[in-house]
């Protein structure tokens, strides 16, 4: 009996053996159970693929973009806004992958551990959010825009509120086009993408700040150096040389005039002179290898590569050419750090509610490392461009900095590009406007960031 | 204190320990007060099913007052006529049995009259068997008949079903004819804890291993024939706590799993389509609406409901096939919330605790034996269902003991209950007092 006595302690093993699996259970819900009860397959929120029961998001005065009337999904009166915010909140169904929508449905539905969905369920609300974006900044941004592919990009870069991220081609929710999966013409291409956060283009001039940066911090007698321009610069006689082509015959220019007239010769010229190695470390602690994260989505990182490269190739992409692609909130933030005395603050999307906030654990991103001295140099450069180049008539009252982009791409007109923010006290804002095939960055980009950062200038 | 009363006291002090005396002072007030709260329990539990659609249905307001009356019926006469002190299975037992009645009722009205019977049925074979057991001269007499019986009934029923049933649900393992249908493995699960501790009580009787060691042998086998994997699984665990509990041995028990392990890795190796059918374990999410489309309404509609449920009724788990039976749990974290399904596992659990400390104190080593398998295949049983729909196991499409809808399950759990019963000398109070 007593040998049968100690075997029955099998029993208790069986029983820790349950608990442990009941434990995994319940952490596995308790970890798990936001994702899994804002499943498109959940028929208490969902009807026929699309949300019935979720809060209301709002814009940063409280305008309701999207909220819950009688089982049905209410989205902004306005077709502009909606059409501009369409990415930012993202649709019913869910195709938009990076969307407020979909990234934050279980805080939308009210999901919680301890009561689950029963609160929603039961009083048919869900949880509002709040985000830091303006209707009508959207609105003037996708006008803006005209049809164009591409995308607008506006934050406070010493708060990070980001107040505007337009992406098209978009569309309107309440009239989707039918023809969005059959159509060939590619008008629709990567219309469910933002293509802010998930986006990555050939940056072409605006790279060229990066350059500059590079040449600031490692060329000590830049300022005084003069160059000349012939139309092109030869990078030598040998193997894996070339001419890399200018924009025009600049003739003898400065460094900062260089920038001003974008000369592709000597910055070709500069960034040959650096090297690989100096370049590539600069692109580096300007954040273009990481992903930044907004809340819940992270965006798609940068790349450039000079591993394997001739001196043609460097000299190509010390002009925003050759392999480069960049993310256009990466040149948001970049933007923003040159405005903010080297502090990249990072861009969030969120304001409320401010448990949602605390996924971004520091304002001061550390992606970007940028002197105060060179950023205030890069600054001036940049008010210069504007000022002495662009005009300051192409801002009225904006005092902007900045620099435009046109960038080659093998298919089509160039990218139009404009880079800049504004240095009033009043108007801490950075914008990255980018047309794809939208033709040049002076003629194409710059009126459309004019409209956009005057309606950021009217709010309130 | 009445003579009854003393004559109680004096029965309980002499086979209770020091602690246990203080503590029977007040099990007269813990029977009532428990069936008292389980009476409330179920009455509560059964209002949104009763006061549903907008109706009002006396017939399920009769059949719960039945279940109700029953519950107190059998304690009573339990206690007054047979004398038994303590019915902690029993009311385990019923508890289960309310929470399945109250979701099969809820999911259809009319299933409820025929679950209520299983549950009455149930009670019948455990008194039965409990009363069998008692002697254990009749254990050794029958148990070579019903290996050999039961081998042969698991046999002819899976010939049966494979000329004239076919399929159902992937397995041939629903006899079924003429409008009434039943699982024939349930039955042998009986049988197997039976046999297994019966044969293996002299413990020195090789004959016997061996014969155990067939008739295990061969109903894993039907049951692979059957394609009934998650029964054929319950079998072996079984097998494998009864050989441990016999011999104590736990190298031969590596060897019996490194074998069965080998064997397993044969089939899936040879018959790729008995691995297919479990591909979808740990990606159920990659396939929604597909082979993971049970495990992922499952997991979505448990944490929807929270700790304290949408409420009986409300849930939608109920609208997915099989949500009364193998999904049942799942229905139960839905609509009666977490933290019911916390207990209930916390219940089966018990009853394993209960199996152990008893089959200490049992009167030979066939109630411990059986006592502590009949404990473990529920609870392996229970681990396979709860965890297989939430995909931490393969599902394997077993039942939730006494709360999954369905007769030979309901039947089969309160005979294994017998089992552990009988390893409790306060279980024959007649016999303990004549001694």
């Amino acid at each position: 009996m007593r040998t049968i006595t100690k075997r029955t302690y099998i029993v208790v093993f069986l029983v820790l053996a349950f608990f442990a699996g009941l434990g995994i259970m319940l952490y596995s819900f308790y970890a798990n159970g936001g994702t899994w009860a804002s499943n498109r397959a959940n028929n208490h929120i969902y009807s026929g693929g699309e949300l019935t029961v979720a809060g209301t998001i709002y814009d940063r005065d409280g305008e309701a973009l999207v909220s819950t009337n009688r089982n049905e999904r209410v989205y902004h009166e306005d077709k502009s806004t909606r059409m501009g915010t369409l990415h930012i909140i993202g649709d019913s169904q869910g195709f938009i992958s990076t969307g407020i929508q979909t990234l934050y449905r279980a805080e939308l539905i009210g999901y919680n551990f301890i009561d689950g969905i029963y609160k929603t369920i039961s009083s048919d609300e869900g949880c509002d959010i709040k985000l830091t974006v303006d209707a009508d900044v959207s609105a003037a941004a996708y006008k803006a825009m005209n049809g164009n592919k591409g995308t607008v990009l506006v934050y406070n870069y010493k708060t990070g509120e980001v107040i505007c991220m337009v992406s098209a081609p978009t569309y309107d929710v309440y009239n989707k086009p039918t023809d969005i999966d059959t159509d060939k013409s590619g008008k629709y291409d990567g219309i469910y993408l933002n293509r802010a956060l998930t986006g990555v283009f050939t940056p072409g001039s605006t790279f060229k700040v990066v350059t500059a940066i590079c040449a600031i911090e490692n060329i000590p007698d830049i300022y005084d150096r003069t160059f000349t321009c012939k139309g092109k610069y030869t990078t030598g006689k040998g193997k894996g040389d070339g001419d890399v082509i200018c924009n025009g015959t600049h003739g003898k220019v400065n460094f900062e005039r260089a920038l001003n007239v974008s000369c592709n010769s000597v910055f070709a010229q500069l960034a040959i002179e650096l090297g690989a190695d100096k370049m590539t470390e600069t692109v580096r602690k300007l954040g273009f290898g990481k992903s930044i994260s907004l809340g819940k989505v992270k965006t798609v990182k940068s790349t450039f590569s000079l591993s394997g490269s001739t001196r043609l190739d460097i000299g190509w992409a010390g002009i925003g050419q050759y392999t480069t692609l960049v993310n256009p909130c990466q040149m948001l933030m970049l933007m923003g750090a040159i405005a903010n005395g080297g502090q990249a603050i990072t861009p969030y999307l969120v304001s409320s509610p401010s448990e949602l906030l605390s996924s971004v654990t520091s304002p001061v991103s550390s992606n970007i490392t940028l002197s105060e001295e060179t950023a205030k140099k890069v600054r001036k450069l940049l008010r210069s461009n504007v000022k002495n180049y662009y005009g300051d008539s192409k801002f009225p009252g904006l005092e902007m900095c900045g620099k435009t982009g046109s960038a080659e791409v093998s298919n089509g007109r160039s990218h139009a590009w404009f880079t800049g923010f504004s240095v009033k006290k009043d108007l801490p804002y950075a914008i990255v406007v980018c047309l794809e095939n939208g033709g040049l960055g002076y003629t194409h980009a710059i009126p459309v960031a004019n409209k956009v950062m005057q309606a950021v200038a009217k709010m309130d | 204190m009445t003579r009854k009363k003393r004559l109680e006291k004096g029965l309980a002090a002499s086979t209770m320990t020091g602690g246990d005396r203080i503590r029977r002072k007040y099990k007269y007030v813990d029977r009532a007060f428990i069936l008292t709260m389980l009476t409330v329990f179920q009455l509560v539990s059964f209002i949104p099913v009763v006061f549903s659609d907008g109706k009002v249905y006396f017939k399920i307001i009769l059949q719960l007052l039945f279940y109700i009356s029953f519950e107190w019926f059998y304690v009573g006469v339990m206690r007054i006529f047979v004398k038994k002190v303590n019915f902690e299975l029993e009311f385990i037992a019923f508890f289960l049995s309310g929470i399945g009645l109250c979701l099969t009722a809820s999911v259809n009205k009319d299933s409820m009259f025929k679950q209520l019977i299983t549950v009455i049925a149930g009670i019948l074979v455990y008194d039965i068997l409990l009363w069998y057991l008692q002697d254990i001269k009749r254990v050794m007499f029958i148990r070579t008949p019903l290996a050999v019986f039961s081998l042969l009934f698991l046999g002819a029923s899976f010939v049966y079903i494979r000329l004239f049933v076919g399929q159902i649900n992937g397995a041939y393992n629903w006899l079924s004819f003429s409008g009434f249908s039943l699982q024939p493995s349930e039955f042998v699960k009986i049988a197997f804890v039976f046999v297994g501790a019966a044969s293996l009580d002299k413990l020195l009787a090789s004959k016997n291993i061996y014969m155990f060691i067939v008739f295990a042998m061969g109903c894993i086998g039907v049951l692979f024939l059957m394609k009934d994997f998650g029964t054929a699984l319950i079998f072996f665990f079984t097998f494998i706590v009864i050989s441990f509990m016999r011999s104590g041995d736990l190298r031969t028990l590596v060897f019996i799993c490194a074998i069965a392990l080998l064997g397993a890795l044969q089939i899936i190796y040879f018959r790729p389509h008995v691995a297919a059918r479990f591909a979808s374990y740990r990606h159920v999410w990659e396939d929604i609406y597909g082979r993971g489309y049970q495990q992922t309404r499952v997991l979505i509609y448990s944490v929807s409901g929270g700790l304290f449920g949408v409420g009986i009724g409300n849930g939608c788990l109920r609208n997915v096939y099989a949500s009364t039976t193998d999904l049942v749990f799942g229905l139960i974290c839905e609509e009666m919330g977490i933290f019911i399904g916390v207990i209930i596992v916390v219940a089966f659990a018990s009853i394993a605790i209960y199996a152990m400390i008893s089959s200490r104190s049992a009167p030979s080593t066939f109630y411990s034996i059986s006592a502590c398998s009949a404990a473990a295949m529920i609870l392996f049983q229970t681990c396979l269902n709860i965890f297989g729909i939430t995909d931490l196991l393969p599902l394997t499409g077993v039942t939730l003991p006494f709360i999954s809808q369905g007769g030979s399950s309901m039947i089969c759990t309160w005979a294994l209950f017998a089992f552990i019963k009988a390893a409790d000398v306060r279980a024959y109070p007649k016999i303990y007092k004549t001694n």
